[in-house]
């Protein structure tokens, strides 16, 4: 008996894994991973590229399916287990800012002349928080493209031109919808995620309305704000069934098989479509009429912990991943840095003008700590205006949950 | 006329036994048929039970040499702690069966309550403590946590079994001049065989498509297990169905088997030991 | 009992113990501790509370709703999953040509790694390509597609569904395998004493299987009431909070909004009404064989 436990014991002592000291830096370097493209592939080239540029440096790559990369950097943080360096969601930056993980960047960035005006301005402020710089917009994307099927759309005799207008998306949804065909005319979704909430945004944003005011207030009850939710409450008898669980995946499906005519995604829905046999075009965002539409910014930024014993080393890497001829290289989404994504975009995606336009007119989501707590509220939100209760009514109540956070 | 009767309740029985199997394969014949569609195929409105070209391309993708890690790491894995909990079950459950004092049989309910904490709950201090352990990354961290998770159902399926033994066996033993270890191991282990195997099976199961744990402990690639490996097809906003799929299949399919080859011993492990209760 | 035996007993129980005290026993102490403090991510240095946050928390209307949630859930999971295993059992426990094939079958779900299941019942529910919708409209049941996860009357009832799917077959096996250890014997007697097959189950068998049905509720309040990935996976919750019990609730807190102290004083309920359900079982169970051993 003994023995057996002994030998198990062996086994499980050498099979520990290969943590020896080692002369070099390990840099402990985490991402989460986009199922839609191979990224890991190019950023195993670009890290390759960093450690022959820093022989002293090795880097160990990490990366996490996204439903589980909050979970585990928060499991890793709270466990003192962070690691040198990750991508952190725009949308995190105020809480790991907060909570002491990550670090203000202000002096490296001065003196390693990083400015603003090298990134969209959106993702640079999304990564400010409290007057100080923490992190470096890594790469970025905006809410929503509203990608078209070009035949269904010529079959009802819609012109995609006429779609920018919030009136005349409605018509054209209308058009476009024929239940006994199976035919949809607009993808909408309110499951509880990331994207219910920034499509959302997006039309209150487009309706000149915002979610917080300057004093961080809930603005959700101004009259743009509810005529953006009215609105889109007219769209669900054009939407398939079951939006209060459906996810924008779901509306992928759908537009994939023909019976979405119109579906809201993020530019990184391209290579999907390129790949598909569909004939498809997208419109950027809609507003009401004469105005333009604004988008909401999504995306990541690079960030330095706290806990690091080698700060300088992930400064290093944070400053290589973000540089004009590596970032995009190393991104699914689309670079931060302004000129690597004129490049990328002209590259890899249609349309590429019309998407740095969207990117340049687009607005960050509330900048606040309690952010992740403000989302909760608005999915709320966003099922009940899509169940049929008054939009005046549902805001209200969001507001009321949103302002007793404080 | 009872030949007729007898006739009819068979018809009925088979027919029940069809109901029964299609309620179960129904779901499993729609995931083979998921992971066979083509990846640039579409859905079909309304949902078509089988492909309209069957390809096994999901499977290649699926089959990729992480896969082939995650595999070994989930056999290296399961195994031990299929060991592990088996033996140290053993040992519990015939101290808790023979043994009868007070205190016992209290620390005996507070070890088989013990999973009824929501792991959710409590995986952060168990993470902060692997991590002061030093264990993080490996598979000793899992091995502990899974070894905790199935020891109480592991030592009240073999105390069932146990007490199903006579306790005149061990009276022969001491008659003979046999030390209470030597009984043990030699004459009580090999008469709980069945119990033996049934447990090993329920703990093979468990371990082999646990997630949370597997998740929060490991964070290289080449430490990760399938339950988690096959997360890598759920992405931040779409899911890839026939990967997915695909890769379920191969997962499941290794157990399945285990289950085919064993379920007879599974059965009687059951029938001779847990049920007594 | 001699010393050496008692000694002996400590050293068999000992690593099962240690192990159980130390992960789980300590970090359940530790969620306590933690329940009375304002702990969250973006507040790291906790101060003692005591009772504000249960005070907050138990007023609310999420906490209502989670238990009612988590009360429906446990009740309707175990209730049919026992229900639907007992009965194939007895139909297994048949002599039928594929027997043998169809008790390595019915294991099949339970064997299917949890969040694969859900993701496929997910998929199944789905109101446009779920395969549900498609089988219950060409058999004419309906006319037109069930948001089953999205319309909150609902949501509820199609979740439990797929949990019971998954989780019968373990039952139908433990009700199978105490179906073979009954008296054959005393089952001729009923037949010949004239018992139709009703008076049998309910007269000989049921009460031959008292302690394994007991138990199989027991295990299966366990594993219910803290089931996580099927929820999670199908609704998240939602729709409106249609679906919350304690697991997801306290996964949202914590890991979804970073919101630890509250999710450790959903933990302690949580602990404390499972505490509940093990302590009536465990009376239920001791009343019977009291019972039967007078």
């Amino acid at each position: 008996m003994r023995f057996t436990t002994l030998l198990v014991a062996t086994a499980l002592a050498t099979m520990t894994g290969p943590a020896l000291a080692q002369e070099k830096i390990t840099l402990k370097f985490w991402d989460n991973q986009q199922t839609e493209s191979g990224l890991s592939q190019y950023q195993q080239e670009a890290v390759k590229r960093f450690e022959a540029e820093n022989p002293n440096i090795k880097v160990e790559v990490t990366t996490i399916p996204y439903p589980e990369y909050q979970q585990r950097l928060l499991t890793a943080v709270q466990g003192g287990n962070a690691p040198d360096v990750s991508t952190l969601d725009q949308i995190w930056i105020a809480a790991f800012a907060e909570a002491g993980a990550i670090i203000p960047l202000d002096e490296q960035a001065k003196t390693a002349g990083i400015k603003a005006d090298a990134f969209f301005k959106g993702a640079w402020d999304s990564a400010n928080y409290g007057g100080k710089l923490w992190g470096i917009p890594f790469n970025v994307d905006v809410w929503s493209f509203s990608f078209v099927n070009n035949a269904l759309l010529k079959e009802a005799g819609v012109d995609p031109a006429s779609m920018v207008s919030f009136n005349g998306l409605r018509a054209a949804a209308q058009k476009l919808t024929d239940p006994a065909k199976g035919r949809y005319g607009v993808g909408l979704f309110a499951h509880k995620g990331e994207d219910t909430v920034v499509v959302l945004d997006s039309f209150i944003f487009s309706n000149g309305g915002k979610v917080l005011d300057e004093a961080g207030k809930c603005a959700l009850t101004s009259d743009a704000a509810v005529g953006a939710l009215a609105f889109l409450q007219s769209l669900v008898p054009y939407a398939p069934k079951g939006i209060l669980n459906a996810s924008s995946g779901d509306m992928r499906e759908l537009f994939l098989n023909k019976s979405l005519a119109v579906e809201f995604w993020p530019a990184l829905e391209q290579p999907t479509l390129q790949k598909s046999s569909l004939d498809w075009d997208f419109v950027v965002g809609h507003a009401p009429e004469g105005k333009k539409p604004i988008g909401t910014f999504g995306g990541w930024n690079l960030a330095v912990y706290n806990s690091s014993p080698h700060k300088e080393a992930a400064w290093k890497f944070v400053q290589f991943l973000t540089r004009e001829d590596v970032n995009g290289a190393v991104v699914d989404l689309i670079p931060a840095n302004v000129k690597a994504a004129k490049a990328f975009v002209q590259a890899n995606r249609k349309g590429g003008d019309r998407i740095i336009a969207h990117l340049e007119n687009a607005a960050p989501r509330p900048l606040s700590p309690r952010y992740l707590e403000i989302s909760e509220i608005q999915v709320q939100l966003a099922q009940n205006v899509y169940s049929g209760m008054d939009p005046k009514k549902a805001a209200a109540t969001a507001c009321a949950a949103i302002d007793a956070l404080k | 006329m009872k030949a007729r009767r007898r006739r009819a309740r068979r018809v009925t029985l088979m027919l029940l036994n069809l109901i029964l199997g299609l309620i179960i394969l129904l779901p499993f014949f729609w995931m083979v048929s998921v992971s066979l569609k083509p990846a640039v195929e579409p859905f079909a409105i309304p949902a078509r039970l089988w492909p309209e070209n069957p390809t096994l391309e999901n499977y290649v993708t699926a089959f990729r040499p992480e896969f082939r890690v995650y595999f070994l790491n989930s056999i290296i894995v399961s195994v031990s702690t299929v060991v592990i909990t088996v033996t140290l079950a053993l040992l519990a459950a015939y101290a808790f069966t023979r043994a009868q004092f007070r205190v016992l049989s209290v620390i005996m309910t507070l070890v088989i309550v013990a999973q009824m904490f929501p792991a959710s709950a409590i995986i952060i201090p168990i993470y902060k403590m692997v991590k002061s352990a030093n264990l993080l990354n490996t598979y000793v961290s899992l091995v502990l946590a899974y070894v905790t998770v199935t020891l109480p159902v592991a030592i009240w399926m073999l105390r069932g079994f146990m007490a199903s033994l006579p306790l005149t066996l061990e009276e022969a033993a001491a008659i003979d001049g046999a030390g209470p270890l030597r009984t043990f191991f030699e004459i009580i282990v090999p008469l709980c065989r069945p119990g033996i195997v049934a447990t090993a099976v329920f703990v093979l199961i468990v371990t082999w498509q646990e997630f949370l744990f597997a998740l929060s402990f490991t964070s290289t690639k080449d430490m990760r297990t399938l339950p988690v490996g096959v997360n890598d097809f759920i992405g931040q906003y779409g899911i890839r169905y026939g990967e997915l799929m695909a890769s379920s299949v191969l997962i499941s399919l290794p157990v399945i088997l285990i289950f085919f080859l064993l379920q007879r011993q599974f059965v009687a492990g059951l029938t001779a030991g847990a049920v007594k209760g | 009992m001699t010393y050496r035996d008692r000694w002996l007993t400590w050293l068999f129980v000992a690593p099962a113990l240690l192990l159980v005290s130390v992960l789980m026993y300590y970090p359940m102490l530790g969620t306590v501790v933690e329940s009375f403090y304002s702990t969250s991510f973006i507040n790291p240095t906790p101060k003692f509370v005591g009772l504000t946050a249960y005070e907050k928390i138990v007023g609310s209307a999420e906490f209502t709703r989670v238990v009612w949630n988590s009360f429906i859930w446990t009740f309707f999971v175990v209730v049919l999953q026992n229900v639907l295993g007992f009965a194939a059992a007895l139909l297994l426990n048949q002599h039928l040509p594929g027997q043998g094939l169809m008790r390595a079958l019915v294991l099949l779900p339970w064997v299917l790694p949890g969040v694969v299941a859900a993701v496929l019942w997910r998929f199944m529910y789905d109101p446009q390509l779920g395969l549900i919708n498609s089988v219950l409209m060409s058999l004419g049941l309906i006319d037109h597609g069930i948001a089953w996860l999205a319309e909150p009357t609902i949501a509820m009832g199609s979740a439990i569904i797929a949990a019971v799917w998954k989780g019968f077959p373990f039952s139908c096996v433990v009700y199978l395998a105490a179906l073979q250890a009954i008296d054959r014997e005393q089952i001729e007697a009923a037949i010949v004493d004239g018992a139709g097959p009703v008076r049998r189950l309910l007269d000989v068998i049921l009460p031959g299987m008292r302690e394994v049905i007991v138990i199989n509720f027991l295990l299966t309040t366990i594993l219910t009431f803290n089931y996580f990935d099927m929820i999670w996976v199908l609704t998240r919750g939602g729709p409106q909070n249609a679906t919350h019990i304690f697991p997801t609730k306290i996964y949202e807190l914590g890991f979804g909004q970073f919101r630890f102290g509250e999710a450790a004083v959903y933990g302690v309920f949580s602990i404390l009404a499972l505490a509940l359900m093990i302590t009536l079982y465990f009376g239920v169970q001791s009343n019977g064989s009291r019972r039967k051993s007078s």
